[in-house]
């Protein structure tokens, strides 16, 4: 027989140093699972699967991955990855031929694949897969959505892509926020590493303002898309809501990314950001309202109604939801949002002599 | 042998193959799981041969010719994940909108986007800041821990979607406040304002009707023969006409012409709130905004968030509503 098959049995506890074992091949009829498996809490072997189908070709090419990030590539515990390299020890296909062979073990806690030549890369997109990520990037929208929503149906199998294009037909992320344009040349900047000129509009301040961003990513937060960045001019990392960026111009200026850690600090919003905003709710008003994204029920109150808090939110936005509310709910807190809503009401009703 | 194993190996031995694998040799390679001469054995290949094809292996059969034997095969070329060969903003929009998609976890096909975002760097050459990018969308994008009830029904629902599989839902309704239990044939799901809806034929209403996903209480899928369709999605249906209805265009009386007065200066995103279908004019300094109402409600309290600077003009029942909704405010706050 000339397959090469070595496997450090996968222990639980990533510190332990394995070695290297040979494994002798036997034929298929023959071979058993390493250790009975609880049927109650065995997933669905396809998810297995297609783990393993991404498993193989990723750690072939990041040699001495360690165990720790391997998990997190595949969305899996620690655990269940050293299932999965266990699992893998046991497979190939006879007749075993002289070039295909599965080299795999983990030294201390990094893992080691060599070549095994039949999954070297991952199979197609399934029509699932392209199908959730084409109707993500529509929602995001941009000039290239088209061609990355054509390129994702190239890349799902031939006979799938009736499939595909009717599953994209059945969801819809929303529709795109803001103008094509400063949207495609924000992911170009953020793709290069390079510097943009806002035309940015403030809510606040009702007010435009030109800033300089290091753009690091796009976010979503409340069914609104952000572009996160570093402003050049206040020295800090801030949010910048899509839909008010009039204009967006690439500098030739590039930046150096953020490290990892520091991103994983981040917050689209800063913490001390004002008062939450506080409404009082009827009863008619108050299950729509608790449905919504970033609202935050405080308490019920008698006959169904409730009072709600909400964060990051400024005083004109709190005005703005009690009032889309067709007069079943107020503003009570903080002081300046309340006067803003009484003042608010008594003009408008003005209007209606 | 066991499932999962037994379906790699027959992917490793149909990708390595020269030429296609007979039914024998497949029996040969497989003796305990496809053996013996019934039916049986052949329904059980035919099985994990679907199985693979879900998983995105194309196993096919090849009536054979002078030249080649029949058997099975997977076509390498149609195996592998290719170059998707997109510039880097396209990369950077598929992974930003990934990432941002699947930080909500609500997300329809959330785990299949998970795979599709992981397989995304074999289908560019360099997929470089955009990666990295994608790692911070996610955690940016992320609200806290989405409850898990709340992702399994979008998983469960985007199931029934793609097999077209009718689902049995308790429904609370909105301002009835009361629970009732219907069959709905799901057509498909929506996010609108940071939440989902599911859109589909309702058997209770005899209509398309929309459900607020954190209303439907408990769902069920229809357990009979998974792979066969229960129904047909209606041909006329479009979900994104559908997704895009403004609030006054929901269907609750017959058409009203109304008409509303902006103030200015009137801003893009306000004049963009009106949707596309809105006309716009103008008349002394200010702009008109017509629009046609079949849910008066719905645009009665569009023009009110908008506060002070809009006004409703016509028709008259509206405008004397509005005047009626501020009055008894303005009451209530003095």
């Amino acid at each position: 027989v000339s397959a090469h098959r070595r496997g450090g049995k996968a222990a639980p506890t990533a510190s332990a140093v394995r070695k290297r074992k040979a494994v002798p091949a036997r034929p298929a009829a023959a071979r058993r699972p390493a250790a009975p498996r609880a049927a109650a809490t065995r997933p669905d072997p396809r998810d297995r699967l297609r783990r393993v189908l991404f498993l193989v070709p990723y750690a072939v090419r990041h040699p001495g991955i360690p165990v720790r990030d391997l998990a997190r590539r595949c969305g899996c515990s620690e655990k269940e990855l050293l299932a999965d390299l266990d699992f893998l020890l046991g497979v190939g296909s006879p007749p075993f031929a002289p070039d295909d062979f599965l080299d795999l073990y983990v030294e201390g806690d990094k893992v080691y694949v060599a070549l095994h030549q039949s999954f070297s890369r991952p199979p197609r997109f399934t029509e699932s897969e392209a199908a959730a990520l084409a109707a993500a990037a529509q929602a995001l929208g941009g000039e290239g959505r088209e061609r990355a929503v054509k390129a994702l149906r190239d890349s799902v199998p031939r006979d799938r892509r009736a499939s595909f294009d009717e599953l994209v037909g059945r969801i819809y992320a929303g529709a795109p926020p803001a103008r094509d344009s400063v949207l495609g040349r924000l992911q170009r900047a953020i793709a290069d590493r390079r510097a943009v000129r806002l035309d940015y509009h403030s809510a606040s301040r009702e007010a435009d303002s030109e800033r300089v961003v290091h753009p690091y990513t796009l976010a979503q937060r409340f069914g609104h898309w952000y572009l996160y960045g570093h402003d050049t001019a206040r020295g800090k990392p801030l949010a910048f809501r899509l839909d008010r960026v009039r204009e967006c111009a690439a500098l030739p200026e590039r930046f150096e990314p953020p490290t990892e850690a520091e991103l994983g600090r981040s917050r689209l919003f800063s913490e001390q950001s004002g008062d939450k905003v506080r409404l009082r709710l009827g009863p008619s008003a108050a299950p729509w309202a608790l449905s919504r994204a970033g609202i935050e029920l405080v308490r019920r109150t008698e006959g169904g109604g409730a009072v709600v808090e909400v964060a990051d939110a400024s005083v004109e936005w709190g005005t703005r939801f009690a009032l889309s509310l067709g007069g079943d709910a107020e503003v009570i807190a903080p002081p300046a949002a309340r006067r803003h809503f009484v003042e608010t009401v008594r003009r408008t009703l003005a209007r209606y002599p | 042998m066991q499932k999962d194993q037994r379906l790699l190996d027959l992917a490793a031995l149909l990708l390595k193959a020269a030429e296609p694998v007979s039914w024998r040799e497949i029996q040969e390679q497989f003796p305990e799981d496809y053996g013996g001469t019934g039916e049986a054995a052949i329904r059980k290949f035919e099985r994990d041969k679907a199985d693979l094809l879900e998983l995105g292996i194309p196993v096919r059969y090849a009536a054979g010719d002078e030249d080649l034997p029949a058997g099975y095969l997977i076509d390498r070329d149609e195996f592998y994940l290719p170059d998707l060969k997109l510039p880097p903003e396209d990369l950077a929009l598929l992974y930003l909108a990934g990432s941002a998609a699947l930080a909500k976890r609500d997300f329809p096909y959330a785990r299949d986007l998970a795979h599709a975002l992981n397989k995304l760097s074999f289908a560019a050459r360099a997929p470089g800041a955009s990666e990295a990018a994608a790692l911070a969308a996610r955690h940016l994008s992320a609200e806290g821990e989405a409850a898990p009830d709340a992702v399994n029904r979008v998983e469960e629902l985007s199931r029934a979607i793609a097999m077209k599989k009718r689902v049995r839902v308790a429904y609370l309704g909105a301002e009835r406040r009361e629970r009732t239990e219907r069959d709905v044939d799901p057509y498909g799901l929506f996010q609108r304002g940071g939440a989902w809806f599911l859109a589909g034929w309702c058997h209770l209403r005899k209509d398309i009707r929309t459900f607020h996903l954190s209303r439907i209480e408990s769902l069920s899928v229809n357990p009979a023969a998974p792979r066969t369709p229960d129904f047909q999605p209606r041909r006329d249906f479009s979900l994104a006409a559908f997704a895009t209805r403004e609030t006054w265009e929901y269907a609750k009386h017959a058409p009203v012409r109304c008409r509303v007065r902006l103030d200015p200066p009137v801003t893009a995103e306000v004049l963009a709130s009106f949707g596309p279908r809105a006309r716009v004019g103008e008349e002394g300094g200010a702009t008109l905004v017509e629009v046609d109402a079949t849910n008066g409600e719905g645009l009665l309290r569009h023009v009110l968030a908008l506060g002070e600077r809009a006004e409703l003009l016509a028709p008259r029942t509206l405008r004397e509503q509005a005047r009626r909704i501020l009055a008894t405010l303005a009451e209530e706050l003095s």
